[in-house]
């Protein structure tokens, strides 16, 4: 019991990570309908300023940090304004295809700064591991954790009391409509952007604190975009609960199938998991379903 | 193409795909220089088109099902390892002749993708793409964990032979993967102006108002994934007998999105699209992979190696300037371009 | 024309000028070297300095006036680890006369091209699978092959277990990249093991970029490992020694690592971590290749003040022994008669040759196609890969299995 609960925990201060980025996924679909591939590289990107501000200007961690945001969310922005907004009234699939020609180019970017290398955080967080009971977490996965679950309440929150979280959710349900109310539909657009870019960076930082900065680090990208999918687009609930769960999923999968079927169980069962809440549940777990008209 | 004043006088000219004589020589001629090509064109040239032929057949079924049926897939690059797979094992472990494993291993590509297709009964759009990525990851997986499969060693199949004769080299299977890319062009052709091209525009429109109006939406798209994944088999199969090892690294998922891709700069919903947007990307690929040695050249401190990431920045930017700017693709300017030259003289 | 057609056409005109403005130019006499390897993606770490070291040796050797007044053109493509692309750009040089020798980095694209070299008669090299040492073919390999390092590790282990005082034999624990690379060690490692009576713990394997290696290495230590050998090209192992050390396992377990293991860049941030860690290298490694006056002298020349990576040292092992091939070969035909099969005939005969104590001296014969006999292991003490022993030979591994 002790072992299961252990690879549960394990799993799920990963799944946190997963939860993160699909939150930022989450967060621009809700406002624009626009399901995103770019975010890995947002994730990559914010990765990379803060290890430039931490690790290569050795600035204190609370002055890393906000260039690291601000930069992350200029990019942010650029995509929403450069290569999205063009496309606003066409079908979103071609949205969808634009964010994977993003993720490419950043991609090009991202090889060409690292050459081949890694880049490592420093320390910024306590570390050592907090025993409870016979199961020990690593203190700096804990507070990036807890610090997943604190953005998760702030956005719950922004989206449910604040002006602009209300008018985001409008923008989501009708542009039309909400343009009528007195939103200014383009600015939500590039706020939600920028919000999301900012999620990403507490993503990417929690990430590269387990990871090194290197070639592979976009590639939580996918893993949040799945995670997204299953929780259904629109839920923010979603992504935090299928974040967590596809992480002990994962883990424990890995823990008990690996030997039985000969190892390498955690390459799949993220994309097990993903066609069958499609099949079972197509709108995801916590998604709004959605009945369509001619 | 036609010039000025060359109009249909009968309902079988209208929709043949040929209309003038003048087509039937360009085509005609096209074709005898097509495969007289090895006497004279480059070893490199020949072993280029002959991995363009390929893309081109692997792009018509992507097209069929994304393009004409509106399902957008990314399991592309899995099936086309069905078809490899199939017809490797086919002629090792059975001792297939090549002839009989290569339509063999477009049903059992077609088959798989049938299975593949099932969340399209349910999901649609991006959820679809999602499910069809996932297919992919676990297809490769399986692929890499059976026996038959060869798992991390890959198989090594035969070059194709006909009476003694053997297909083992670049120029030889040019031969072959020619005759099998303009047969299936052909095919796609006629049919995606079928009834079944019809209903399968009709679901990719409004499924539900297709179904409405009598389209069987659960058999034509399941109907789509089969051909789709058949033309991604036979690619597949060519593909191994040409470079004769077959194993699971070579079916990325980058590839199955550079098909997407190709469709994109090509034109949703063409057959000439796909010819034009498997050009344009290899192209591009070719050009990029072998000007960065010289680009790092000319710019020393870049160093060599980075100079390569410029492909995937190559590649990328020329995504979002067609989707901007031409979301209808290059065929939609080539279907300009015959607009005007049927006027001209004239202009509006 | 439109204003949005005019935009898109000005595009696409100023991109085929700009990649139709370049140009190569060639010397009188040269001789090409083609490396396929792959620059962007999850073994770029390894390719990318690797291949400095080789291109710093060709302009060295150029800017001395060639072997024998023959230029040597080095060509790099980068195949982003992608089979199709590796052969479509072999068969681009396929016909260029004087290709002879071709760098696969990657297993997969390493057996697609090998059909291709034997017909050619040309010479390819790759990384370390025993396959090639198995079948004679005209595939030769870096170094010793995995599963010979491998075994030197088994060896090391052995040793060491009885040095601490130990009876019986040691427990050992393994894990990997899902793929390929991951499997070789095995083939012919696992028979090596149970030669040595090692009790060898079922495989792990996890995909490449995993976040977290904590699942395989808890059962590894629950079933009782000694030690641990974490496979993968760096920053992999790294990481899942950090896990490790994060979990508490390196206090009881010591871990190992093959040749791809972590390096003097890894190995200094995250220097706590893997203290302790030892790594089995066919290649000097730390401070032993940044001194090497060979390699230093190279390096300040053409690389200055950038971050040392010993990979560097092993690229240049590729290049020295390219030219000593070459001036073999010139010797034997002359330039003008000079074909690939030259070329793999004179690779043949470089056994013996010294490469200035990066690597041990070279194996190459008609019997052999492993780069080197020879390894090094090397400990990590304080932020920096000491060695612990001198150059020993690796045992025959690749012998044990059948392939």
């Amino acid at each position: 019991m002790i072992e299961f609960l252990q690879q549960a925990i394990t799993g799920m201060m990963i799944g946190s990570l997963y939860a993160l980025v699909a939150a930022a996924i989450v967060l621009v679909y809700k406002a624009t309908h626009v399901v995103s591939l770019a975010h890995g590289q947002l994730v990559a990107f914010g990765a990379l300023f803060f290890w430039l501000f931490i690790g290569g200007l050795g600035l204190p961690f609370w002055v890393g940090i906000f260039p690291a945001f601000i930069l992350t969310a200029l990019i942010g922005l650029l995509i929403e304004r450069l290569t999205l907004r063009p496309l606003i009234g066409q079908p979103l699939i071609a949205a969808f295809l634009m964010t994977f020609a993003i993720f490419l180019v950043l991609e090009g970017v991202f090889v060409l700064y690292l050459k081949g290398e890694t880049r490592t955080l420093p320390a910024f967080l306590p570390e050592g591991n907090l025993d409870i009971s016979g199961i020990s977490v690593p203190i700096n996965q804990l507070i990036g954790f807890l610090a997943a679950l604190f953005l998760f309440a702030a956005l719950s929150l922004i989206f449910k009391y604040t002006k602009i979280g209300l008018g985001m959710r409008a923008t989501a349900e009708d542009h039309r409509l909400a343009q009528g109310t007195g939103i200014t539909v383009r600015n939500i657009f590039s706020y939600i952007w920028v919000l999301s870019a900012i999620v990403a960076v507490v993503a990417g930082i929690a990430t590269a604190n387990v990871m090194d900065i290197y070639y592979m680090l976009p590639y939580i990208g996918i893993s949040g975009l799945i995670v997204a999918i299953c929780g259904g687009l629109d839920s923010l609930l979603g992504a935090l609960v299928v974040g967590l769960l596809l992480g002990v999923v994962e883990n424990v999968g890995a823990a008990y199938l690996d030997p039985l079927v000969g190892g390498g169980v955690k390459d799949v069962a993220a994309y097990v998991v993903l066609l069958l809440v499609l099949l079972i549940r197509p709108y995801g777990l916590f998604g709004l379903v959605r009945i369509e008209r001619i | 193409m036609r010039p000025c004043g060359v109009f249909d006088k009968s309902y079988g000219l209208d929709i043949a795909i040929i209309r003038t004589w003048q087509h039937w020589a360009i085509l005609i001629s096209a074709l005898i220089l097509l495969f007289l090509f090895p006497l004279f064109g480059s070893y490199y040239i020949i072993s280029f088109m002959n991995y363009l032929a390929i893309s081109v057949i692997v792009g018509l079924g992507l097209q069929i099902v994304s393009g004409y049926c509106g399902q957008i897939s990314f399991g592309q690059a899995a099936f086309m390892a069905i078809g490899a797979y199939t017809s490797a094992v086919l002629t090792i472990k059975f001792g297939f002749s090549f002839w009989i494993a290569l339509p063999l291993s477009g049903i059992m590509a077609g088959l798989v993708g049938i299975i593949g297709g099932a969340p399209s009964l349910r999901i649609k759009g991006m959820y679809l793409a999602m499910a069809t990525i996932a297919i992919h990851f676990v297809v490769i997986w399986l692929i890499l964990h059976m026996e038959i499969t060869g798992s991390f060693k890959g198989l090594f199949p035969p070059p194709p032979s006909l009476g003694g004769f053997e297909f083992d080299t670049d120029e030889r299977m040019f031969y072959i993967i020619m005759t099998v890319m303009v047969i299936m062009t052909y095919a796609a052709r006629n049919l995606v102006r079928s009834k079944v091209g019809r209903a399968f525009v009709a679901i990719r429109d409004n499924d539900l108002a297709g179904e409405v109006m009598g389209v069987n939406i659960y058999h034509y798209k399941s109907l789509a994934f089969f051909v789709s994944c058949f033309y991604a088999g036979i690619a597949g199969s060519l593909w191994g007998h040409l470079i004769t090892v077959v194993n699971a690294e070579q079916f990325t998922l980058m590839h199955a999105l550079e098909y997407i891709g190709m469709l994109i700069i090509g034109g949703m919903g063409s057959i000439p699209g796909v010819f034009f947007g498997v050009l344009f990307i290899r192209i591009l690929n070719e050009l990029v992979m072998f000007t960065s040695p010289l680009l790092a050249k000319a710019v020393p401190w870049l160093g060599s190696s980075p100079a390569a990431a410029l492909g995937l920045v190559a590649f990328g930017l020329a995504l979002i300037i067609f989707l901007i700017f031409e979301p209808r693709g290059l065929a939609h300017r080539w279907e300009i371009f015959k607009a005007s030259y049927r006027l001209y003289p004239f202009a509006y | 024309m439109g204003k949005r057609s005019a935009i898109f056409l000005s595009i696409a005109l100023a991109v085929c000028l700009s990649v139709a403005g370049l140009s190569s130019s060639s010397f009188a006499k040269e001789v090409v070297y083609l490396s396929l390897a792959d620059y962007t993606g999850p073994i770029a770490g390894l390719n990318v300095p690797g291949d400095m070291g080789l291109e710093d040796i060709i302009k060295e050797t150029n800017a001395k006036g060639g072997v024998d007044g023959v230029k040597i053109k080095f060509i790099g493509i980068d195949t982003r680890y992608d089979v199709a692309r590796a052969v479509s750009a072999y068969k681009r040089y396929r016909r260029t006369p004087r290709l002879l020798v071709v760098n696969s980095i990657s297993t997969g694209i390493g057996k697609a091209v090998a059909r291709l070299i034997e017909r050619d008669k040309r010479l390819q090299i790759v990384p370390g699978d025993g396959e090639f040492q198995a079948h004679i073919q005209r595939t030769f390999i870096w170094g010793p092959a995995y599963q010979d390092a491998f075994a030197a590790t088994l060896d090391w282990i052995m040793d060491d277990w009885k040095a601490k005082g130990n009876s019986g034999t040691p427990v050992v624990g393994y894990l990997s990249w899902d793929n390929p690379y991951g499997r070789e060690h095995l083939r012919g490692g696992k028979e090596y093991a149970a030669k040595l009576g090692i009790k060898f713990l079922p495989p792990e394997f996890f995909p490449p970029g995993t976040l977290k290696h904590d699942v395989y290495l808890t059962r590894l230590a629950k079933a009782g490992a000694n030690y641990i050998h974490a496979g993968g090209v760096d920053p992999t192992p790294t990481n899942v020694i950090r896990d490790a050390y994060a979990l508490g396992l390196t206090k009881n377990i010591q871990m190992t690592c093959d040749y791809w293991g972590p390096t003097a860049l890894g190995i200094g941030v995250h220097a706590k971590a893997l203290e302790g860690t030892v790594i089995t290298s066919f290649y000097q490694r730390g401070d032993e290749s940044k001194n090497n006056p060979f390699v230093a002298n190279l390096w300040k020349k053409y690389r200055g003040s950038a971050k040392f990576n010993e990979v560097y040292g092993m690229g240049m092992s590729w290049g020295m022994t390219y030219v000593a091939g070459l001036k073999v070969a010139l010797k034997a035909v002359g330039y003008d008669k000079l074909t690939p099969d030259d070329m793999y005939k004179a690779y043949q005969k470089l056994a013996g040759f010294d490469k200035h104590g990066i690597q041990g001296a070279c194996a190459y014969s008609p019997t052999s196609r492993r780069g080197s006999l020879e390894v090094k292991i090397y400990r990590v003490k304080g932020g920096k890969s000491v060695p612990i022993t001198g150059w020993r030979k690796a045992p025959d591994a690749v012998s044990l299995h059948k392939f």
